[in-house]
This record gives C-alpha cells, structure tokens and sequence, in this order.
C-alpha cells in the first residue's frame, strides 16, 4: 500500500480532495501538488476530506499553511471534513481549529460553502 | 536494531520476571522515506510502555518531527547519513533520544509561533519544533561525543492526571 495517494473531484464550484495514508516530510509534495493544482485551474473552495487520513505531520499543516492566504485572497476558503481523533488532536494542540473551518461531514463542509458564499474566517 | 549499551541487561544485574523494560536502538538512513518506519516504531514502543494509543500517537508524531529536523536541518537533506533514534521505556518516563552527526542546529533560533503572522508571511517553518514542545514534558538538546542528541521525555504520570 502506498503511503500517501490524493484522489480529487469536482462537486460545482468545489474541489474535494482525498488524501488517503500519512502526509509528512516524506509524501507533502504530492499534497501540495494536488493543493496548487486546483489553484491554478481557479477553484479556490477546497474540501479536504481526512476520513483516511491516519495521520498529519507539521509538513503537511505547513502546505495548508502555505496556501491558505492565497485560497481566501482568491475568495474561497479551504475547510476539513471527517478529521479522525488523532488527526484533530493534532490540529488542537497547534490551534489549527481556530484557522480553519472543520465540519463533521464532507457534505456538511460543501453546504458551508453554499451558505456563506464560501468566502474564508 | 539492537539493544543500547545501557539498557536494560545492566552488568551484574539479573533481570527478573517485570522489572526489565523494553529498550531498542533503530538507525535508518537520512531519508524521510524512513519516517513511517520510525513512527511506528515508536508507537508501538509507546503503546508497550503503557501509553493509551492517542498518546502513543502523539509520542511517534513527536519523534517523526525530531528525525525530521535532523534530516532538513542537520544534514541538509543528504540521504546518505545515519539517524539514530534510542527509545527507552524507564518506568516512570518514556525517553527517546533522536542523535545525528551533521550540522549542530540551534534550537534557539526557532521562533515562537504565531499561526496569524505565520499565515500572512507565508511562513511553515518551527511547526515540528512547536508540536515537540506542546507534546512532551520536555526537549533538550546537546553535544555528545560529536554528535547533536535531542532528547525527548514524556512522563507517565503527567498523562495520568490527564495533562
């Protein structure tokens, strides 16, 4: 099994991404390269849904650091759905839950776009 | 992976049925392909040592980071070199030693972080040094013999009273 694949599709104006393993040192850039990927084809409403993701190193939460301003200077919002308990004690011991908007379900996270117009915090 | 000198076979001891506890030394090449090794490894140590398994989780995230900084910082992202990495189970507290031979790096020179000024200034770097403090009770680092050791603890009893 590989460490890391990111599968990706389009629901309307959202983009919903699946890393499916680990993001860490090792496998960010195929992260990353699927992140600018969608910015560069002009969808700045991005989904992550980490319903298999195991884990998230500080690699990772730096991608979604790294893209972050120039998603909500675009006027979309990047937000996660589906985080497991070892994923969101990672993003609450950095305070990441107060940076990003995280919903419970992936379809929760598209409605939140369909609701505010998907602008970011 | 083999038995570090100091532990726990100690020379005129003999061991007895649960007082011996787990220690291994594993090296891996400086290559973050090595990582998900490293993590596992010690989480399992982690899990052996009597840790529930977010806490486990959070030691081998921990451990990860301090390989990685060893193989971003001090040795530049050459593949070819050796980390060390000697976990050790001593009863009261868990140790991990994480020890390179490359660049000595100054975790001083680490900021602080501020995700807000992060985020405006584009800025990724001193989040793995950041997750290491907030996860255990504490990170050092010296000079041993040549070589950079950081050294990271976490005590049992602090997870117990739910810090």
């Amino acid at each position: 099994m590989s460490e890391l694949t990111v599968d990706k599709r389009d629901v309307e104006d959202v983009t919903l991404l699946y890393p499916k393993g680990f993001i860490n040192a090792h496998t960010v850039r195929l992260f990353e390269g699927e992140i600018r990927e969608a910015l560069q084809q002009g969808r700045y409403k991005i989904v992550v849904n980490c319903s298999g993701l195991s884990y998230i190193a500080s690699a990772g939460l730096g991608a979604l650091m790294g893209a972050i301003e120039e998603i909500r200077g675009g006027g979309g919002d990047l937000r996660l759905a589906s985080l497991n308990d070892t994923v969101r004690n990672i993003f609450e011991i950095l305070g990441f839950n107060h940076l990003y908007q995280i919903y419970p379900s992936e379809m929760d996270a598209i409605l939140s776009f369909a609701r505010d117009g998907g602008t970011g915090t | 992976m083999r038995r570090p000198a100091s532990a726990p076979a100690r020379r005129g001891a003999s061991p007895k049925a649960g007082t011996t506890r787990p220690a291994l030394v594993l090296t891996v090449p400086s290559e973050t392909s090595f990582l998900g090794l490293v993590r596992e490894v010690t989480r399992k140590m982690a899990e052996t040592a009597g840790f529930d398994l977010g806490t486990a989780d959070q030691l081998a995230l921990a451990v990860d980071e301090a390989a990685t900084n060893v193989i971003e910082h001090a040795y530049r992202g050459a593949p070819d070199r050796e980390v060390e990495i000697r976990l050790e189970d001593r009863g009261p507290e868990f140790k991990v030693e994480v020890v390179d031979s490359g660049n000595t790096v100054d975790p001083r020179a680490v900021p602080d972080v501020d995700l807000g000024r992060y985020v405006k200034e584009r800025r990724t770097g001193g989040l793995g040094m950041h997750l290491m403090e907030k996860i255990m009770d504490s990170v050092t680092f010296r000079r041993s013999a040549g070589r950079n050791v950081c050294r990271l603890v976490k005590r049992k009893a602090a997870v117990a009273r739910g810090r």
